[in-house]
């Protein structure tokens, strides 16, 4: 229980890491970064919660495991959403600098 | 319960064929679209004749399987969802001004329908974090449809959506945590008003009021919603904001207890008020026509808010039919003004309000569908924004005590007039008109006007479909 406990306290203290990441933080890749944190740490909660019982629940694993193909797929298209941005900025500049 | 999923699956299968085939036909998805909508009203007509249905997932047993559960509401919102894509569809096939006709929006509007049905269809809280989390990308990929300059928006769309999905997630780990289920109607036989639960309602509450931009955590939406492409905009402002609204619905006034219930309510159905009054003041400022439209959604949404607000604090069941009435209304309404919005800045060629002026002249039956569709959100009767004022009002009026939240209503009212007038006045300025850019699409046009001839229509059904609502609150209660 103690180490459920101990757990516990780890995943909230990410979560609220994450979100003071995403809500004082300006560049692209830290705030995806730091949404990634968040996601650690409901992950750590949900595995916190599931090895209070013995045998382990087995719902709370599946729901992280789909948790985690989720925040894969999110953080991929994040990703290469900001790079396009960042390549898009990078052109407008271009056209600019001459003038 | 077999059409609604067949409401549900015919898109989903529509968008991967278009994939697979690396086709954009359009036709194929104003076909799927219409084939969902019969469907759709077929399962309307079942619910409403022989109550509601349960679907478990894969045979499982209660606690574990994922519930699929056909109600009056639910069958209703599947064919509503599946009528806004269809008459979106013809536009955006459509509309020389279109700039989604051969792009990735068909699939992707096809896998947005999917979800969206998937979401009304679902009682389980980690379901709904899935279909949101798809919302959520599939807005954002529509979003960035619109080329270079739409990417910035789009990314803080993403990040603050997966923001708002964790805070959900963490509140649904905390519920199970607490009591050990996730289906909805489980939920509701075992919370009892307890600090975890608070905790755990209120993380979901904010997740969910973010994603849809309910008034303080509404200000990603008029730079995501107005700086996407037309049929993208009106999808997203006519549907997207109202599946989170749908799950706070479900999860206050199935799941909760009433003790936390009413005092979140208080405080939602204030929120609904300012929300009626800044995103009416902000659609009174701004420079931009769709910012304009944007913002009287963060308006409208406050109607909701408090319809929803003042049904946990009151315990009053007329108030479900208002929330839903709202819905409906919003969703047509916005619908032709967004497609207004948009053919009328492609052809005059700019963004801004003052290109407006004389509009009556150069753009005129777009024109007229803004207005007729600007009437709803007033609440001229007997439009179906009227209905749903009035539903709303009736209970507001029966105790002197209520009477201060009915100020609160027509504050919002005298805002959205005021916003609508002030495009209305602008283009009767016939003195010097400005001259469109492009040639004005009259088909197009005729399209935009559809959805708001629809809203005027509602009242006409105002007695079935009251009906069918207070029929759902019966059942699902």
């Amino acid at each position: 229980m103690s180490l459920s406990l101990f757990y516990l306290c780890v995943g909230t203290t990410l979560w609220l890491l994450g979100l003071h990441g995403m809500l004082r933080q300006s560049h692209v890749l830290r705030r995806i970064i730091a949404v990634n944190i968040m996601g650690g740490g409901v992950f750590t909660v949900m595995v916190a919660l599931a090895i209070r019982s013995d045998p382990v629940d087995p719902v709370l694993q599946a729901l992280v495991v789909t948790g985690l193909v989720v925040a894969v797929s999110a953080t991929a298209f994040a990703l290469r959403l900001a790079s396009s941005e960042a390549v898009a900025q990078r052109e407008k500049q271009q056209e600019e600098a001459p003038r | 319960m077999n059409l609604a999923l067949l409401s549900m699956l015919l898109p989903l299968a529509t968008a991967l064929l278009l994939l697979a085939l690396r086709s954009r036909s359009a036709l194929l998805v104003i076909l799927s679209s219409a084939l969902a909508l019969g469907a759709g009203s077929g399962a309307l007509f079942q619910v409403v004749d022989g109550g509601s249905e349960t679907l478990l997932l894969g045979g499982w047993d209660s606690p574990l399987a994922i519930r699929f559960h056909l109600t009056p509401v639910t069958g209703m919102l599947l064919a509503f969802t599946a009528l806004i894509h269809f008459l979106v569809a013809i536009y955006a096939a459509r509309s020389r001004h279109s700039q989604t006709r051969h792009s990735d929006y068909w699939p992707l509007s096809c896998l947005l329908h999917g979800s969206l049905a998937a979401l009304w269809l679902s009682r389980d809280l980690f379901n709904w974090y899935v279909t949101l989390e798809l919302l959520g990308l599939i807005s954002v990929a529509l979003v960035a449809l619109a080329g270079p300059k739409a990417y910035r928006a789009a990314l803080r769309y993403l990040l603050l959506s997966l923001m708002a999905s964790l805070c959900y997630l963490l509140g649904v780990a905390l519920l199970y945590g607490q009591y050990g289920v996730l289906d909805v109607g489980l939920l509701a036989e075992v919370t009892q008003a307890d600090h975890t639960t608070s905790a755990a309602l209120m993380l979901m509450t904010l997740g969910l009021m973010l994603k849809a931009a309910l008034w303080p955590l509404h200000l990603w939406l008029p730079p995501a919603h107005a700086g996407a492409p037309t049929a993208v905009s009106a999808l997203l402002s006519a549907l997207v904001v109202k599946g989170p609204l749908f799950i706070l619905w479900l999860l206050w006034s199935q799941a909760a207890p009433a003790e936390i219930g009413q005092q979140a309510g208080f405080l939602m159905a204030v929120a609904g008020v300012l929300a009626l009054l800044s995103g009416g003041w902000s659609a009174m400022r701004t420079p931009y026509i769709k910012t304009l439209v944007a913002y009287s959604t963060v308006a409208q949404l406050g109607y909701a808010l408090m319809a929803l607000g003042l049904l946990l604090f009151w315990q009053i069941p007329e108030l479900h039919v208002a929330l839903w009435l709202f819905v409906l209304a919003h969703g047509l309404a916005k619908l032709s003004m967004f497609l207004a919005a948009g053919e009328m800045q492609a052809t005059l060629g700019s963004r801004r309000l003052t290109s407006l002026k004389g509009a009556t002249q150069t753009v005129p039956v777009a024109m007229f569908a803004f207005a007729v569709a600007g009437g709803s959100l007033i609440g001229l009767p007997p439009s179906g924004g009227f209905l749903a004022k009035w539903v709303l009002l009736q209970p507001l009026f029966l105790e002197p005590s209520h009477w201060p939240w009915a100020v609160g209503v027509l504050l919002g009212t005298l805002a959205s007039a005021v916003y609508v007038f002030r495009v209305v006045s602008l283009a009767f300025d016939r003195a010097e008109p400005m001259g469109p850019n492009y040639r004005p699409d009259r088909f197009a046009q005729w399209l935009t006007m559809l959805p708001a001839l629809l809203v005027w229509g509602m009242a006409l059904v105002s007695e079935p479909l009251i009906e069918w609502l207070t029929g759902v609150t019966r059942v699902s209660a």
